[in-house]
């Protein structure tokens, strides 16, 4: 007999409602945590998903949309039915456990926010299965209504449907570009093109085929400079990588779909030890094949990892209960994201330059990022220009991200670098030619996501962190008698 | 090829950058060494308080001296610090706490700075989105805070507009002697010589020490922190309240720190870990305790650090008699603002072996008769929990 444990499953992405239902099944006690549907307020953080500047008017009945949500997500019906305790609309902010320089969290427990209260849930055993994100980079007008991600318009489309938009134009040619045009047709919107800098067509001939075959032009060797509009995107101009003339295109909206990027904030924060994969072209939790990651009973399940693959030795894992072993990292994965991204960016600023805005929440450009520029607030600049290149290699980091977010703020402003970071370590990369590897990420802090303070707050607060809250490490009382011996 | 400097300073923090650009600028050649990256550990994650040490009088002439000198930094540095002089305020929103003032105010009286006991109505005139709870205060028109990221980088941005090196990802393992002299140190990539060597490596400094058979009594706490996304001016003091010191930065974002905290342990050259807990939670309810309009600010990234402690919570800078040319500190939790004084008296040591910076009564010698387990006695030992 396996003791049933308590699971705590983050994400009720294709993975997380799986592995929530089949761990139900097997007799775990299993909460399912997922930030979707997510309130309006929330969206318009971009996080997880980049919906841009323009939020559909349908969302503001969040109660239509809760049911459409539900409704349109048949994995979540079938981990009900498994018994699995669904808290939807819930922002999972920190994940805590005891280890070194912090022996006093007791149980394990995750931070939620429902609603307008917070709880703190305990459980035996953490699985992160929090899904992808947007990558999205920028150019001039990237801030115009009618400009999201994939991710988020694919949300529109199908989770929230809801989606604003008749004339579309699609940025890459991968899959899940193509997965997206797709759906898209399939609810009458127009697709004006579909943009690729390289001379192929990401996801194939077969693909290219059928893009084709709908009568959709494909911009190949062509880079993306600006989009132009009014109030929102009307235009977006196109310029061959190979130089010559810009191209432009009439559209309302501007889907990017270059790639994703996992979420990996939570497992970050912990402390998961990370690794980069350069087929991913991302930082990952370092995972053994059963998902399971550097910190004792806490698994990370990914697409990006061993995927379906790891939900069944993930769940026997769980109920041995063992140590962790030796990681045994999965392959590398071998979808060349990590090349595409990074030739888009290249491609982006040769065509775009670096007076762009890269930091949308703090309005900082690409050259005042790699200038190490003071924020404009400050008015002021360097006495002598200094490089973000410190240290000399071997087995340590060249370049600190850290220090850019510090001296520049890209990455400090209220999206914490959802939407920046990825592309500013990859300017950094191409700028200072510099492997990605050789970068230190920018590090990941809780709250994961910008919380209302009320929301936060603790109601349950001990005595010993009401009564007996200290400043400093004495109460002036006990400053006054000092322990004899003492001068 | 045998290197040689003038001075290594161990530990690339506030204090230790602040140390080498005033021995550069002496005109020495000194290498600034780091386990880590530059200015990541207390250094980057402070309030950014400039203390006057009205608490422990002792020091308060050094703090004085560096409150003089943190006005010009800037152009000095050449690099913004974001200081900003507009006084200092304690406040009491609990009768308890108002009590606790009262006493607290007896030793500010000691420092012989305008320090004043005001009244609840002028507490709430100098920064009026304070509850109307408010009790009282005190308040001084001196002291002031600055980012102490920035500050930190301009330290060492100037050090290296000299010509200085930092060398990041290179622990001091072992310190070297030679005929009761100290003559350099040695890193995991060989041996680096130096006339003098002075440890700013915070609580590592005593595991450093520790082979010499020198007892460097420091105990590294962690404490919690975190930030608001910004917000339109509210006020410009250093404050204090409620167990909390809220400042608002330059950019706007209210920057929170307080509470509970635990002591952990220091390896000669390992990082501690400094994770987060649920902590803000209950920091997060006192913040709007004090400041009713912050409910619903939204709490963007929190995050910890580790500072060294002293028993007496004063700093040390102590020049070693045996070995000679070694020179030890602690800055006892409030490095940061002190670091301009701080930096100076200890490049003065190191390259003259004296200094007219006011820290002869912050030796070690005040230590003489503490216990060995002065840690164990205050329950300040590694995974205690001081609430
Ligand atoms: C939340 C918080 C709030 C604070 N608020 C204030 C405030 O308002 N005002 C104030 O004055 N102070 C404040 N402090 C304290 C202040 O941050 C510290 O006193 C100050 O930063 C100490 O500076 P430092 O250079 O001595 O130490 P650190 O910044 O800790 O630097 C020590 C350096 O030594 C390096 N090192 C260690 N061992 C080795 C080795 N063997 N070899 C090489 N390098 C080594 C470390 O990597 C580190 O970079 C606060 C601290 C915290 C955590």
């Amino acid at each position: 007999m396996i003791p049933p444990r308590r699971i705590t499953v983050v994400g009720a992405s294709r993975l997380g409602c799986k592995f929530a239902s089949r761990a139900a099944r097997a007799g775990h006690a299993v909460t399912l945590i997922d930030e979707h549907p997510q309130s309006l307020a929330r969206m318009s953080y971009d996080a997880p998903y980049f919906y841009g500047t323009a939020l559909p008017a349908a969302l503001t009945n969040e109660n239509a949309i809760a049911q459409v949500v539900l409704e349109s997500n048949p994995a979540l019906a079938e981990c009900f039915e498994a018994g699995v305790d669904l808290r939807l609309g819930a922002v999972a902010w920190g994940a805590f456990q005891n280890g070194p320089n912090a022996r006093h969290i007791g149980i394990p427990k995750v931070g939620l926010i429902e609603g307008t209260g917070n709880s703190l849930v305990e459980h035996d055993v953490l699985a992160l299965a929090t899904g992808m994100r947007d990558f999205v980079p920028a150019f001039a007008g990237s801030n115009l209504p009618g400009v999201f991600g994939v991710k988020a318009g694919v949300a529109f489309l199908d989770l929230y449907q809801c989606y604003e938009g008749e004339r579309t134009l699609v940025l890459g040619t991968s899959a899940r570009a193509v997965d997206f045009v797709r759906r898209a047709v399939a609810r009458g919107i127009g697709i004006v093109g579909m943009v690729e800098p390289g001379p192929g067509f990401t996801a194939g001939p077969e693909a290219a085929a059928e893009i084709a075959a709908l009568g959709i032009p494909v911009h190949r060797t062509s880079t993306l400079v600006s989009a132009e509009g009014r109030t929102a995107v009307e235009r977006a101009s196109l310029r061959p990588v190979t130089g010559g003339g810009d191209l432009v295109l009439d559209c309302d909206t501007i889907c990017i779909a270059i790639g994703v990027l996992p979420n990996i904030e939570l497992p970050a924060a912990m402390g998961c030890r990370l690794r980069f994969d350069a087929g991913a072209g991302s930082w990952l939790p370092e995972t053994d094949l059963t998902g399971r990651t550097s910190l004792p009973d806490v698994f990370w399940l990914s697409d990006f990892a061993a995927g379906e693959a790891a939900l069944a030795p993930a769940l026997a894992a769980i109920a041995e209960a063992g140590p962790t072993g030796r990681l045994i990292p999965p392959p590398e994965t071998a979808t060349g994201q990590g090349a595409y991204l990074r030739f888009w960016i290249q491609t982006m600023r040769d065509a775009g330059g670096d007076a762009v805005t890269l930091c949308k929440c703090e309005d900082i450009s690409r050259a005042d990022f790699l200038g190490l520029a003071p924020p404009p607030y400050l008015n002021g600049g360097l006495r002598h220009p200094h490089s973000p290149v410190t240290g000399t290699g071997g087995t340590a980091p060249r370049i600190q991200q850290d220090l850019l977010k510090r001296m520049t703020r890209v990455g400090m402003g209220h999206c914490q670098g959802k939407r920046c970071r990825d592309e500013a370590a990859l300017l950094l990369s191409l700028r200072f030619g510099i492997g990605m590897e050789e970068i230190r990420p920018g590090s990941y802090r809780f709250p994961v996501r910008p919380v209302d303070l009320a929301a936060i707050a603790a109601e349950d607060d001990t005595h010993d962190t009401r009564e007996k809250w200290s400043y400093w490490l004495h109460e002036p009382e006990a400053m006054q008698s000092r322990p004899d011996g003492v001068p | 090829m045998m290197e040689n400097f003038d001075v290594i300073i161990v530990g690339a923090g506030i204090v230790g950058l602040s140390t080498a650009w005033r021995a550069a600028r002496a005109g020495a050649r000194v290498l600034v060494l780091d386990k880590g990256p530059t200015a990541y550990e207390a250094s980057s994650r402070a309030t950014g308080y400039l203390s006057l040490r009205g608490e422990t009088p002792e020091e308060s002439p050094l703090a004085q001296a560096a409150e003089r000198l943190w006005d010009g930094l800037d152009e000095e540095l050449g690099y913004p610090t974001e200081w900003t002089q507009k006084g200092r305020l304690w406040a009491a929103i609990t009768p308890q706490a108002f009590d606790a003032l009262q006493i607290t105010f007896q030793s500010f009286q000691r420092t012989g700075i305008p320090f004043e006991f005001i009244d609840a109505k002028t507490c709430r005139e100098l920064i009026p989105a304070l509850t109307p709870h408010t009790l009282g205060g005190i308040h001084t028109p001196r002291a002031g805070h600055a980012n102490p990221q920035r500050t930190s980088q301009a330290f060492a941005w100037a050090f290296q507009d000299l010509g200085g090196e930092i060398r990041e990802y290179t622990p001091v393992l072992d310190l070297l002697t030679r005929g009761g002299r100290i003559s350099g140190v040695r890193t995991p990539w060989g041996e680096i010589h130096a006339g003098s060597v002075v440890l700013c490596a915070a609580a590592h400094n005593a595991a450093l020490l520790a082979p010499l058979g020198i007892d460097f009594p420091v105990a590294p706490v962690r404490l919690e922190a975190f930030v608001t996304a910004p917000l339109p001016p509210l006020f410009d003091q250093a404050f204090i309240a409620h167990g909390l010191a809220i400042r608002q930065t330059r950019r706007g974002n209210i920057h929170v720190n307080g509470g509970p905290h635990e002591w952990t342990a220091a390896g000669v050259a390992t990082e501690m870990p400094k994770p987060t807990t649920p902590l803000v939670r209950n920091i997060a309810r006192r913040l709007f305790e004090v400041f009713p309009t912050l409910r619903h600010a939204q709490m963007l990234r929190s995050w910890a650090g580790i500072i060294d402690v002293t028993p007496d919570q004063i700093t040390i800078v102590h020049a070693f008699d045996a070995p000679k040319g070694l020179i030890a500190a602690s800055s006892a939790g409030h490095g940061f603002g002190m670091s301009p004084s701080l930096g100076l008296a200890l490049a003065d040591l190191a390259l003259q072996g004296r200094t007219d910076m006011p820290v002869a009564s912050l030796s070690l010698a005040r230590f003489a008769d503490l216990p060995q387990d002065w840690r164990r006695i205050w329950n300040w030992q590694p995974g205690s929990y001081n609430t």
